[in-house]
């Protein structure tokens, strides 16, 4: 009789287990496909978009040359028209767009960015600010290769 | 004592079941509360994202999207000049986009607050169209600013990154 209730509550307690188990799986399987899973956003994309076409003080014989095309000419270390460096330009260009676009502070919702545009593994310009989270919003833009490989543009945004 | 004996484990039984039936109730009240959390926060981007479609919406009509006329074809972009033709002509659209106010704002370059009108274009910063109060719900994108700058004899593109932000009353 003893026994019988004995192997009866190892059984309950097997089953508990089991359950817990698999419960544990799925908390663990959604939890994590939430953090890796990067979330495309409107904003970041459209920010990305408008950066690119932004009029950048580095000429050309046609005149000014837009971030994107100025991307392009870092990539190929040459210079501008008045013999600045592009890659310089671009440096303090992005820098200056970033910091005048998303207002990263503790009190703010935005609690860092970081920005990267890379031609395979070579990467182009990278900068960030403030501090990265778990929590972020996420764009890339994929410009087509004019010599060479495709040049990825990816911004994120942490909250 | 056979009797006994078949009470004792219908008892044990049911007891069983109560504990079986309790332990997966409480799981699945876990499991109920994890998903409707999960759903709240999927609701939410889904209305933040619709808004954002909005304004994108706007952005990309034929009254304040570039077109072709700066080169090339790229989205996010709002030509200015036609932006200010339209603020003269605003009366006619009342009501068309079914927003109570739209406004762009440059964001960089950076420069003191000036709205704009036809006397000091383009040496200002803020265009307001259809009203001058901001009232009700606000969204916000990033557009390119493009307009054709004089130098000398030829015109030149002049793109500055932006914000376009509209107004709505909510329903």
């Amino acid at each position: 009789m003893n026994r019988k209730a004995q192997e009866e509550m190892v059984g309950f307690g097997i089953i508990i287990v089991i359950v817990m188990i698999i419960l544990m799986v799925f908390i663990g399987i959604s939890v994590k496909s939430n953090n890796s899973s990067q979330i495309q956003s409107y904003e970041v994309n459209s920010f990305i978009q408008s950066f690119l076409q932004y009029s950048s003080s580095c000429k050309d014989y046609f005149g000014e040359l837009n971030v994107q095309d100025l991307i392009y000419l870092c990539n190929l270390n040459k210079e501008c028209l008045d013999e600045t460096n592009s890659c310089e330009i671009l440096n303090s260009t992005l820098k200056e767009i970033n910091s005048a676009s998303w207002k990263v502070s503790n009190e703010s919702i935005y609690k860092g960015y970081n920005l990267r545009i890379s031609s395979g593994d070579k990467i182009i310009f990278q900068t960030s600010d403030g501090q990265i989270t778990n929590n972020y919003r996420s764009g890339i833009q994929k410009l087509p290769p004019k010599h060479g490989e495709m040049i990825d543009v990816l911004f994120n945004v942490y909250s | 004592m056979v009797n006994k004996k078949a009470q004792m484990k219908i008892q044990q039984m049911s007891f069983m079941l109560i504990g079986v039936m309790l332990f997966f109730g409480l799981v699945a009240l876990f499991l109920v509360s994890f998903k409707s959390s999960e759903l709240k926060q999927t609701v939410g981007d889904i209305l933040e994202e619709n808004a954002l479609l909005l304004v994108s919406k706007l952005a990309e009509s034929p009254e304040f999207s570039c077109g072709g006329s700066f080169d090339s074809y790229a989205g996010s972009c709002i030509d200015l000049d036609k932006v200010m033709a339209l603020k003269n002509s605003i009366s006619k659209y009342n009501g068309f986009w079914g927003v109570s106010n739209i406004e762009i704002r440059r964001i960089y370059p950076s420069s003191l607050e000036v709205l704009c009108d036809l006397s000091n274009y383009p040496d200002c910063n803020r265009i307001q169209l259809l009203s001058q109060e901001n009232t009700g719900t606000g969204v916000s994108n990033f557009v390119a600013l493009c307009r054709k700058q004089a130098i000398g004899n030829n015109f030149e593109n002049k793109c500055e990154v932006g914000k376009l932000i509209i107004t709505y009353e909510q329903p």
